[in-house]
């Protein structure tokens, strides 16, 4: 290009030459380029691994070896995601898991394995931790597995779903959320799907007994937690897996709805029943219904979330606070150790955790029922309330038929147009177009 | 002087060109990849332009490439003799080109007017069969229930899983609830975008039962893939008490017995 | 071939008399030489280094899409290192952004800047016997507003939420909303902003190319002297200049909607994943109308330039004249008129009033018809020709060729009816892979190794350039030609997973050849790759004209200087004078003049 600085000169013409080939040369760059470009590519990923809970790890104040501890425990009793072992406590059907497990790939029967992975796993997490790579962009976040809380169940409140009820979810999905209904996929992957998420809770709450287990130590026991098959599997994974089992018999009686009054009336005394004190619904409700009653309350999932990010805060104002000077040398130890730990959590909390959202009541005018929308499952939500959310269980307090008159009033919820809940609201009209 | 067989040879490149080109499309069908079973009313009107323009295409690709073909073998300047011809054109063949196509492409745009204003635009005077709401990542289904009105209490509300009676004009109400999805039949050859803000109505009328596919044809999101829903087309008594039972699910007060854990309970 | 006497006002004698001796100031030079150059040859070149390395990126983000259609939820080559903890597997929101932006690259970083950037730019003055072009400042702004375009879309992969993911179409209330897709937050503000710089830079090109043509043509150059490639940059020019301020304006509109809050393109209540749009009232076809009020004539802005060169390939390579001039530019004018009435046959399905699929079916049966004469003329020209199978002939060839089967396959999308079935499909995926990528591209490789000797002033590797050839058109067609019958299937467009319906579930292994044979295409180019950076400083040098052909720029110096021409360019004929019976050589350059016995047995001879 230089030649754009210098004069112009005149090119001879030298046809002739044109077709010779520099066949040399050109083959060695030709190899060079080759060889750079398939080492850049070549070289398969590692299979795919369980991600541990973070955020209970740093909580707990778990040592490096502690979660490493932890973690080969878990691989002892659950495996890999490609290869899930299963111990006779666990109650679970290995010969579902194996479908549900490992990489997306046909077997020789042409049968789809994989199932966790190619449905589930990029809003679900490959652990069930509610934190695959979709997850951040969802309203609501994707189900967190591990705590073992689920929300919509026929069963009492604190209470296990039973394989049903995750049958049902799978089934239908959940409306108004991102949870697709997978009612398309056979009956034998559905429940392949549902034994896997028991399979990831259960390992979940497994794996938080163990964190938990560590501060109940004595000193002797130099921060190991016991070996024995007693303590890792009855006392711990155990008592997590026998409370899926025993789901079934919690599930809640439901008595007929009452026979001897009219559906308007029903309705009109589950109005009442609704701005009444005993249910006290439109305090979350609103007035209108429309969920605007109030807006600050949490689920559980974010709200752990909150309290860590809260602890985090005042430790750090804490720690800025203290007087350093006149600090022994153990002190000054365990300060500097309480800041590499807030700095830790600081760390897990953005990389490892969601940014926490209040859960707002739900809009009953809209006629989205994210449970369900039979009079059943209205019946169940507000006799047993919402696990994990701030929905109260009226067991005890609102009597069945009052709860199903509560029921009707809901069901007629968005169809009620009265005169000033009009075309001007649209968030009211059930048509909002 | 180049020799001649590098000139045949990419001649022979050229004509690879019709050659396999026709012999994809003629094979194809024996794979089982080409249109879809169709079981709608309109649906051979569709496939019938559809292979109309094939052929007459086809024609086309053939006599153009093959004329490429023709050309590059028989005026290749390592074996032609003497000059090229001097000509910067004829008129004639310049007119006879713009007017025949011109005619032809005419004729095929008036030929295929009505059958779009069938399907799109000569809608059959009733009440909707259904209302269609894509959302992300569903098709969320609403009947209107007893009293043949959509927003009434009535109404039987499916995800996914719509079910149509034989022989009748069916009217689907389509809207969506957040983004643009496409609702698209493909066994029906139906296809028509869902516009948030739109109520859209789409018309068929289906020939043969089955059960097939709802597939979403327009970008939504991540799980664009994900929006499969199905469609089954029965007789009236079949759709009638589908109808029932799906109702009855729908307002049940009593938790349904199980006779084991693992069986899919349907909704 | 004679010069003629009158001097250079370039010569170094010259230059050394007339400017005042100066102190050398070698940054400042340096840049203004090679970095910030008015030159439009430098322009054009920066435009062609930039343009080549951004087709790269598209062409392995291609890859990465192929890879999840062949073998959705398998470990991802490189990219599967993002995914480690799933075992490599991409996420679904992924694969959306993969192929919005390579949509995006492709025909805003690529195609668009190379035909009108790369190849306007260096030669149109060349061609009409200028010494640069008209606002040589503004030529190089017009390059140097690409940069922002290069640094927002490449930034935009890094940011939150990662790069656009609603298609390269960008169609609301997907793009608005950022709860809608992950792309949609920053993403897509910096694609719109990454879109308007691009438009800047096609405008300041467009108004450049267009005056420079019709002033600045040498004596002698009359209109319908201009080679085809000149009168293609024209056209192309004019369609920039009325459609771009289009897309310009709705780009600013929907990044109000995304940023200010106004509601072009949402309607009331809109509520997308539990998330409440701003402001409402407005409408997503609007965005749709104005979308493609650009990006229809935007495909012919990205096939015309082709054209043209091809054209220009063609006559030289088959010694021949063009076949029907006159009809060939009318045809390019007629592309470009109809293309303004046609836009709406991309929203057939979209909802809009089904009475204008009716007209728009119309005006684009009537498009299919000016292409149809175009490549009934290229026939024409090899007729009879005498035909040298050089590799840019090779490429020339398969324009042609492929763009029959482009633009054929058209006709069924115009045909509304069949467009029900086939609109988002892998039909629609094959017409335009095939009249851009086996058209356009097929064009640009044929114009960069035409034009090479002229640019480095040594010529590429012709066997090399054959392989290139050979193996580009074989595993194109294995790639693109089965998309036909796909599309035949219903298979949609746009799917991370499309096995996902049992009704697709067969076409799996046609899926994985196809992918396979897009892996061979992309490697192939690493032979291009070498040659080109090979030739360029080790290349057998070229003088003016090795090709003998009769353009102006034929006439120069190969690489030409500042300046452009040594002598006074003064035009006598017709770009396209080959085999002129009587004449002793077979070709007869523009700036030959007239020499008395040829004339007369030409014209007894004719």
């Amino acid at each position: 290009m230089h030649v754009l600085t210098t004069p112009p000169f005149a090119g001879t013409d030298r046809g002739q030459q044109l077709f010779q080939a520099h066949s040399g040369g050109v083959w060695r760059a030709f190899t060079l380029v080759f060889a750079l470009a398939f080492t850049l590519g070549c070289g398969a990923t590692p299979p795919a691994y369980f991600r541990l809970n973070m955020v209970e790890a740093t909580k707990q104040h778990l040592t490096t070896q502690q979660e490493e501890q932890v973690s080969t425990v878990l691989l002892a009793m659950f495996g890999t995601p490609d290869e899930p072992a299963t111990l006779p406590e666990m109650g679970l059907d290995a010969a579902k898991l194996k479908l549900a497990a490992g990489p997306v790939r046909s077997d020789i029967v042409g049968r789809k394995n994989g199932l966790y992975r190619e449905h589930c796993a990029h809003c679900h997490g490959i652990t069930g931790d509610g934190l695959g790579p979709t997850s951040a962009f969802l309203n609501p976040y994707p189900r967190d597995y591990r705590p073992g809380v689920f929300k919509f169940k026929s069963t009492e409140r604190a209470d296990k779903p039973t394989h049903a009820d995750l049958l049902r979810i799978l089934h239908n999905g959940i409306a108004g959320t991102s949870m697709p209904s997978f009612a398309l996929l056979s009956t034998a992957q559905i429940d392949a799907l549902a034994e896997y998420v028991k399979y990831l809770s259960i390992r979940g709450e497994t794996e938080l007994s163990l964190m938990r287990a560590f501060f109940e130590l004595d000193d002797d026991a130099a921060g190991k937690l016991p070996q024995t098959r007693e303590f890792l599997v009855t006392e711990t994974l155990a008592v997590a897996a026998a409370k899926w089992q025993g789901a079934s018999a919690a599930q809640i009686a439901v008595p007929p709805m009452p026979a001897d009054i009219e559906l308007v009336d029903s309705i009109a005394k589950g109005r009442t029943l609704f701005y009444g004190e005993k249910a006290n619904c439109v305090k979350c409700h609103g007035v209108t219904g429309l969920g605007d009653g109030q807006a600050n309350d949490y689920d559980d999932w974010n709200k752990a979330i909150v309290e860590a990010d809260k602890e985090v805060t005042g430790g750090e104002r804490r720690a800025q606070e203290a007087q350093t000077s006149g600090m022994s040398p153990e002190e000054l130890k365990e300060h500097r150790e309480q800041i590499a730990w807030l700095e830790k959590f600081t760390r897990v909390l953005d990389g490892d955790a969601l940014k926490p959202r209040t859960i707002p009541p739900r809009n009953l005018r809209q006629g989205v029922y994210r449970g369900g929308r039979r009079p059943l499952d209205l019946y169940y939500r507000i006799h047993a309330g919402i696990n994990g959310a701030p929905m109260p269980a009226g067991k005890g307090t609102i009597p069945p038929e009052d709860i199903w008159h509560i029921v009707n009033y809901i069901r007629s919820l968005p169809y009620e147009f009265d005169g000033e809940l009009g075309a001007d609201r649209p968030l009211v009209a059930r048509d909002r177009f | 002087m180049r020799s001649r067989l590098l000139g045949i040879i990419w001649s022979l490149v050229f004509l690879a060109v019709p050659v396999l080109g026709v012999a994809t499309f003629a094979i194809a069908p024996a794979f089982d990849i080409w249109l879809p079973k169709n079981v709608s009313e309109h649906g051979p009107t569709v496939d019938g332009l559809f292979m109309f323009i094939l052929v007459l295409t086809g024609v086309v690709f053939v006599v153009t490439e093959g004329l490429l073909f023709w050309f590059l073998w028989k005026y290749d300047a390592a074996h032609a003799q003497g000059p090229a011809t001097y000509r910067h054109g004829s008129h004639s063949l310049e007119v006879v080109w713009t007017i025949l196509p011109a005619g032809v492409l005419l004729f095929l745009a008036i030929y295929q007017m009505n059958s779009w204003a069938d399907i799109k635009m000569r809608r059959p005077a009733m009440s909707p069969t259904v209302e269609v709401v894509g959302r992300q990542f569903e098709w969320r289904l609403r009947y209107p229930g007893r009293d043949g009105m959509l927003g009434t209490p009535d109404d039987l509300f499916i995800v996914n899983d719509l079910h149509v009676p034989v022989d009748e004009d069916i009217l689907v109400q389509l809207k969506s609830a957040d983004v643009l999805h496409s609702f698209f039949l493909p066994n029906l050859r139906i296809k028509q975008d869902a516009v948030p803000g739109m109520k859209i109505p789409v018309w068929f009328k289906a020939t043969q039962t089955g059960e097939f596919d709802i597939v979403c044809a327009e970008l939504c999101g991540w799980g664009h893939y994900k929006m499969k829903g199905h469609i089954t087309i029965e007789s009236r008594e079949d759709f009638d008490s589908w109808i029932e039972k799906k109702y009855a699910e729908q307002e049940s007060t009593q938790p349904v017995a199980e006779p084991s854990d693992a069986v899919a309970i349907a909704d | 071939m004679s010069t003629t006497t009158i001097p250079s006002t370039h010569s170094a004698a010259d230059l050394a008399t007339l400017l005042p001796v100066r102190k050398p100031r070698p940054i400042a030079d340096f840049l203004s030489t090679y970095v910030f150059s008015k030159d439009h040859k430098v322009i054009g070149l920066q435009f062609l280094f930039s343009t080549l390395l951004w087709f790269l990126v598209g062409g392995l983000l291609a890859l990465a899409v192929r890879w999840q259609v062949a073998w959705p939820w398998s470990d991802v080559p490189v990219l599967g290192k993002l995914f480690a903890q799933q075992g490599g597997q991409m996420s679904p929101e992924f694969y959306t952004m993969l192929f919005t932006m390579h949509a995006t690259v492709m025909i805003f970083l690529v195609i668009i800047p190379i035909l009108a950037g790369a190849f306007g730019n260096f030669l149109i003055p060349l061609m009409i016997g200028a010494d640069d072009m008209a606002f040589p400042t503004l030529n190089m702004l017009s390059y140097w507003f690409m940069w922002p375009a290069f640094f927002a879309f490449g930034a935009s992969f890094f940011v939150e939420g990662g790069a656009a993911s609603s298609g390269w179409t960008s169609y609301p209330t997907l793009s608005t909303n950022v709860a809608a897709s992950p792309g949609s937050g920053m993403g897509q503000t910096l694609w719109l902003v990454g879109l308007t710089m691009v438009g800047v830079s096609s405008m300041l090109g467009s108004v450049n190319y267009m005056t420079t043509i019709i002033l600045m043509r040498a004596h002698g150059m009359t209109m319908f002297r201009l080679p085809m490639t000149i009168w293609a940059m024209f056209i192309t020019a004019v369609l920039q200049a009325f459609a771009l301020p289009v897309l310009t304006a709705a780009g600013f509109m929907q990044l109000a909607d995304r940023t200010l809050g106004t509601g072009f393109f949402s309607p009331e209540g809109n509520m997308v994943n539990n998330t409440l749009t701003a402001t409402g009232g407005g409408q997503p076809l609007l965005w749709q109308h104005l979308f493609w009020f650009y990006s229809h004539p935007a495909v012919y802005i990205m096939i015309l330039p082709a054209m043209g060169m091809v054209s220009d390939i063609l006559t030289c390579f088959a010694r021949k004249p063009l076949f029907g001039y006159r009809p060939m530019v009318y045809s390019i004018a007629g592309i470009a008129g109809l293309g303004f009435i046609v836009w709406g046959h991309h929203m057939f399905i979209s909802g809009m009033n089904p009475a204008l699929g009716i007209t728009f079916m119309v005006s684009t049966m009537m498009i299919a018809l000016p292409s149809a004469v175009k490549t009934f003329n290229w026939l024409g020209t090899i007729w009879g020709g005498r035909i040298q199978f050089t590799t840019a002939m090779l490429f020339a060839l398969s324009f042609v060729s492929m763009f029959i089967i482009g633009g054929l396959s058209g006709i069924f999308m115009a045909a509304t009816p069949v467009d029900i079935f086939i609109h988002d499909t892998y039909f629609i995926v094959a017409h335009f892979h095939y009249v851009l990528f086996a058209g356009t591209a097929m064009g640009v490789w044929a114009a960069i190794y035409f034009w090479f000797p002229k640019m480095f002033g040594r010529t590429m590797n012709e066997f090399w350039g054959k392989a290139h050839f050979f193996l580009t058109f074989i595993f194109l067609n294995g790639t693109f030609f089965t998309m036909h019958i796909l599309g035949a299937v219903g298979f949609p467009r746009r799917l991370a997973d499309a096995y996902h319906y049992e009704t697709f579930h067969h076409l799996q292994p046609l899926n994985a050849f196809m992918t396979w044979c897009a892996i061979g295409m992309v490697t192939s180019q690493i032979i291009f790759a070498v040659n080109f950076f090979w030739s360029m400083f080790f290349g057998p040098i070229a003088g003016r004209n090795p090709w003998h052909a009769n353009g102006l720029e034929w006439s120069a110096p190969s690489p030409p200087g500042h300046g452009n021409f040594d002598f006074q360019p003064v035009v006598y004929r017709g770009p396209y004078e080959y085999s002129v019976p009587g004449a002793e050589k077979d070709y007869l350059m523009q700036t030959d003049p007239p020499n008395a016995a040829a004339a007369m047995a030409a014209a007894a001879a004719h």
